[in-house]
């Protein structure tokens, strides 16, 4: 993985010294918290319902052992022994104290880590498909080019106040785990005629209060004009963007409102002129950076494969994790592992210290040293060899990491809601936590299959509602928490957004809804191979609608 | 002599600023007669060196008024080609009151025996041949001629025509826009001698030890005092001629080059006409309205450039103007960076970039990066910052941004020429 030099060493810590100031000044009553409130956000803290929120970035997911120790670390001495894994491929401290965050950015630092750019109006942390660099369907590994962007737009003094936050995703496999169509700008690898791999650009995607799936603005930008492909689109949303409401200065918007053949007019103007400039990448620079990213020097291996049908007669447990907790990687004998975050009962994405001191041993011993943070709040060991795999599953299970839900029904993306969020209307972490008890049964969970199901606590959608084969959105309503159900959205290449099917539920009601809705499913499919989301493509929301609200 | 004892009052009255609208750039002998004739008749007087640019203001004077006083600094320590420039200038511009001011001997005596004290205090030096001997002399006029220029040291920063000094005195700069090459076309038109020294190398000439040679393209005044960290001559004085500090700072809000500085420019008003206005910064849609009573304007002027504002749209004119000024409405509103950059990088203009609005110590850094050179500041926390030099920045950069900046700093892949 990439390894700082010198500079990236001495640009964090410049900016964990300029920091630690601003710190200092805001304790010692110099600076207001009106003139603290932009500095600290452009460092990461937030001012929670309840106490600050530091949040630090992981960039394109990617973390190795030393990283995670510290990681654990921090969680153990400076907040209250755990952290929180986000959708964004961050980790988040629920309530590290102000005078210590110059401490643990210092921390931070010497793990080549930081919080710049985790929030505010700038370009935010790029993700990844956390199984670059690893998964057998890549066309390639996408985080050389991530590590680039990670240095264009770091601290970049023309979008550093922009319309609004600015998220970039890419993937180098067709099959996108990144969500690419619902980010501000996703990157797709693909080839062109003569066989040259760059990159097809999406515009305009999002989530929030208006769901836009992204649209194809470029279909090939070669990897020597993509940072000036990328800085013309920014310097056209920059400066047409709305700023005259926050709810609509998304770049979403404006490729909405102005229309995609205007908006890709403007950039390829722009483009026509920085084309060829000073931000063209040299092959040679790409190379030197992919060379951090080479694929680690794997022995080879006896056993290829592994029986999971035999697994599943002997140990049902392990049998189920081996059956969904692997992805198929591109080195024969090796598998990436998904460590679930997601207990039944537990809070989606939470991590205790000493459960992030036992993943960080687990990739050191079995994982070639490397880490990956997922943006359904999972973590990944990406390079995981067949024979090891009875090892490591014992080691997960003594740290209560076993569970083999990924992808499934209790798998689900929760943001913090009301138990932590100030924009909150209703409380998420405790409907999933009833929805995976109502679920928690193994063989339920195997029966139903492939099913993702996303929670947010108001509009803003962070739980990536919209997105979720049933979303659910927490509501206010005549003063007390409703929740809305929506079907059939999908973050992957076949993007769809979720659609409402009718009023919402209290809060004791989600959990029988949706059975409700998966007893439907289950009753209509052709065959257990068809998932739910074929099923309701097919189907259509009548059934599900009648079956939750009767068909008056 | 008239020895007056009135302070500038009527220059007061009439308002420095609107003094320096006044005239056009180049209007040299209009600024000081209307000074002399005008303002301050019989009340000013001028310092010279009698260096290598000097003739340029001392046949500025001879046309005006070949009596006024014309004070030169004999320290004693002179190249003694410049005394016999001295004498060439006195008559063959006709110049009939030149006074030649010398150090007090006892003071030389007691402090400067040897000779030497140029070479290990040179400020100490310049006080007793410079300013002591001139202090008796400020005291006996409200106004002075200085041959100061705005381009020729990188403090000097923006100079208007008329300055109010600290104690209350005016400073005249006649030559405040002349650049070298107008010094230089100046000397051909009207058949100057030149200093014997300057075909030599010497650029910038004040006393024998203290002046060297300045290599081509070399700011012309780093001859003086090479090797010693001091580029001007005591706290209230000026080689060339300045006296007392100008003044206070507090109250520019104009950061430039390093200091707050005196704006000659002003805010566009309604009801101000294109045709006729100077030193403003016209707002680009009513440069658009009226861009030919614009180009038609003889004046100096500037542009204000609000977000929303097409740039692009006045590419073609942005030569017209000496300062383009970017308005940002809040800080967070990003859309003048990128206005800047395309003024500095697409278009290439060099002129006076500055940004104007809610202008405060965090953004500064990414301003000056996006290419604008000047501020108006008056959010007192940032102008205190900027005094102090300490505004929260990291030094370290990746992106390749601006004209002056292909720099260390940025990638090693994008650290390349243009
Ligand atoms: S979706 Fe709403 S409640 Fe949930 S984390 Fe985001 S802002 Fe907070
Ligand atoms: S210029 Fe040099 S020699 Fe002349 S007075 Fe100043 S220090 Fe002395």
């Amino acid at each position: 993985m990439y390894r700082y030099d010198e500079f990236d060493a001495a640009f964090v810590e410049g900016r964990t010294a300029q920091f630690a100031d601003q710190v200092k000044r805001r304790l010692s009553g110099e600076l207001s918290e009106d003139q603290f409130r932009p500095l600290r956000l452009m460092n990461g803290l937030y001012l929670q319902l309840h106490a600050y929120m530091l949040r630090v970035a992981v960039p394109y997911g990617t973390l190795n052992s030393r990283q995670m120790r510290k990681l654990a670390h921090i969680a153990r001495t400076y907040d209250r022994g755990y952290g929180h894994f986000t959708t964004r491929q961050n980790i988040q401290y629920n309530w590290p104290r102000l005078k210590d965050i110059p401490v643990i950015l210092g921390e931070l630092a010497s793990v080549e880590m930081h919080a710049i750019q985790t929030s505010g109006n700038c370009i935010r942390n790029v993700t990844t498909d956390q199984f670059a660099g690893a998964a057998l369907d890549e066309i390639i590994d996408p985080r050389p080019v991530g590590e680039i962007i990670r240095q264009w737009s770091s601290l970049h003094p023309e979008f550093s106040y922009l319309p609004r936050k600015f998220k970039i995703a890419i993937t180098g496999s067709p099959n996108d785990r990144a969500a690419i169509r619902f980010h501000d700008i996703g990157l797709q690898a693909a080839a062109n005629a003569a066989g040259d791999v760059g990159w097809e650009v999406w515009v305009g995607g999002g989530l929030g209060r208006t769901p836009m799936i992204g649209k194809l603005i470029n279909s090939f930008v070669p990897n020597e004009h993509l940072l000036a492909y990328l800085e013309s689109i920014m310097r056209v949303y920059n400066r047409y963007g709305r700023r005259d409401n926050k709810y609509k200065a998304r770049i979403k918007i404006l490729v909405h409102e102005e229309g995609l053949e205007t908006i890709k007019g403007q950039v390829e103007a722009e483009f026509a002129e920085v084309r060829g400039g000073v931000l063209t990448l040299p092959s040679e620079e790409l190379d030197r950076i992919s060379a951090y990213f080479e694929p680690p020097a794997f022995p080879s291996q006896s056993a290829t494969r592994i029986d999971v049908a035999r697994e599943l007669i002997l140990d049902p447990a392990y049998g189920r994790w081996l059956e969904h907790n692997l992805n198929s990687h591109r080195q024969p004998g090796y598998a990436s592992v998904t460590i679930s975050l997601k207990p039944v009962g537990g809070a989606p994405g939470d991590a205790t210290d000493a459960q992030m001191d036992v993943v960080a041993d687990l990739a050191e011993r079995y994982s070639f040293d490397e880490l990956r943070v997922t943006h359904e709040q999972n973590l990944v060991l990406p390079h995981v060899a067949i024979a090891d795999l009875r090892e490591v599953y014992d080691a997960l299970v003594a740290s209560g990491l076993a569970e083999g839900n990924a992808g499934l029904i209790t798998d689900m993306i929760c943001c913090p809601g009301l138990d932590f969020c100030a924009l909150a209307n209703a409380r998420s972490i405790p409907i999933a936590q009833a929805i995976s008890h109502k679920f928690a049964a193994p063989e339920r969970q195997a029966e139903i299959g492939d099913l993702k199901i996303k929670i947010s606590g108001c509009i803003n959608a962070c739980g990536h509602h919209h997105v979720g084969h049933i979303g659910i959105l927490g509501v206010e309503k005549k003063g007390g928490e409703l929740y809305q159900i929506t079907l059939g959205g999908d973050a992957t290449q076949d993007a769809s957004v979720g659609k409402i099917l009718g009023p919402g539920f209290e809060a004791d009601k989600v959990p029988g809804a949706i059975e409700t809705l998966v007893d439907t499913y289950i009753a209509r499919r052709q065959s257990a191979d068809e998932t739910f989301i074929a099923a309701y493509r097919r189907l259509g929301e009548a059934p599900f609608k009648e079956a939750l609200y009767g068909n008056g | 002599m008239l020895h007056s004892e009135r302070k500038p009052d009527k220059l007061r009255s009439l308002g420095i600023l609107a003094l320096n609208g006044m005239f056009d750039e180049m209007d040299a002998v209009g600024v000081l007669r209307q000074a002399a004739a005008e303002i301050l008749p019989g009340d000013v007087a001028i310092v010279s060196s009698f260096g290598a640019d000097s003739a340029v203001l001392l046949h500025l004077v001879a046309q005006v008024d070949p009596s006024l006083p014309v004070y030169f600094l004999e320290t004693g320590k002179h190249f003694a080609e410049t005394l016999a420039y001295v004498e060439t200038l006195k008559s063959q511009l006709g110049l009939i009151n030149v006074i030649a001011i010398h150090p007090d001997p006892a003071d030389v005596k007691r402090f400067d025996p040897n000779g030497d004290l140029w070479e290990t205090d040179p400020d100490s030096c310049c006080h007793i041949r410079k300013t002591e001997p001139l202090e008796p002399i400020t005291e006996q006029f409200g106004g002075w001629v200085t041959g100061r220029k705005r381009f020729q040291t990188k403090e000097r920063g923006v100079l208007p025509h008329f300055e109010l000094t600290s104690d209350d005195r005016i400073k005249i700069n006649p030559l405040a826009y002349f650049t070298d090459a107008d010094v230089n076309q100046y000397k051909i038109d009207h058949g100057l001698p030149e200093h014997p020294l300057f075909a030599r190398g010497y650029k910038s000439i004040g006393c024998a030890p203290c002046t060297s040679v300045v290599a081509e393209g070399e700011d012309p005044r780093a001859g003086r005092w090479r090797g010693l960290n001091k580029k001007e001559c005591g706290i209230h004085f000026d080689f060339n001629g300045a006296i007392a500090s100008p003044m206070s700072a507090a109250k520019f809000t104009l950061h430039k080059d390093g200091a707050f500085i005196a704006d000659p420019f002003h805010a566009w008003e309604d009801g101000d006409d294109a045709a006729s206005a100077r030193y403003k910064h016209i707002p680009l849609p009513v440069f658009l309205e009226s861009r030919d009573a614009v180009l038609a304007n003889p004046h100096p002027m500037g542009l204000l450039v609000s977000p929303g504002d097409a740039i692009e749209s006045v590419e073609a004119d942005l030569g017209r103007f000496a300062s383009i000024a970017i308005k940002f409405p809040a800080f967070s509103d990003g859309r003048g960076y990128s206005t800047a950059r395309l003024l500095a990088e697409r278009y290439h203009y060099a002129n006076e970039i500055r940004a104007v609005g809610d202008v405060l110590q965090d953004q500064i850094p990414l301003m000056r990066r996006c290419g604008i050179n000047a501020l108006v500041v008056t959010h007192e926390p940032t102008r205190q910052a900027l005094v102090e030099n300490r505004l929260p920045e990291v030094a370290l950069f990746y992106q390749p941004v601006g004209v002056t900046e292909v720099p260390v700093g940025t990638r090693p892949y994008l650290r390349r020429a243009h």
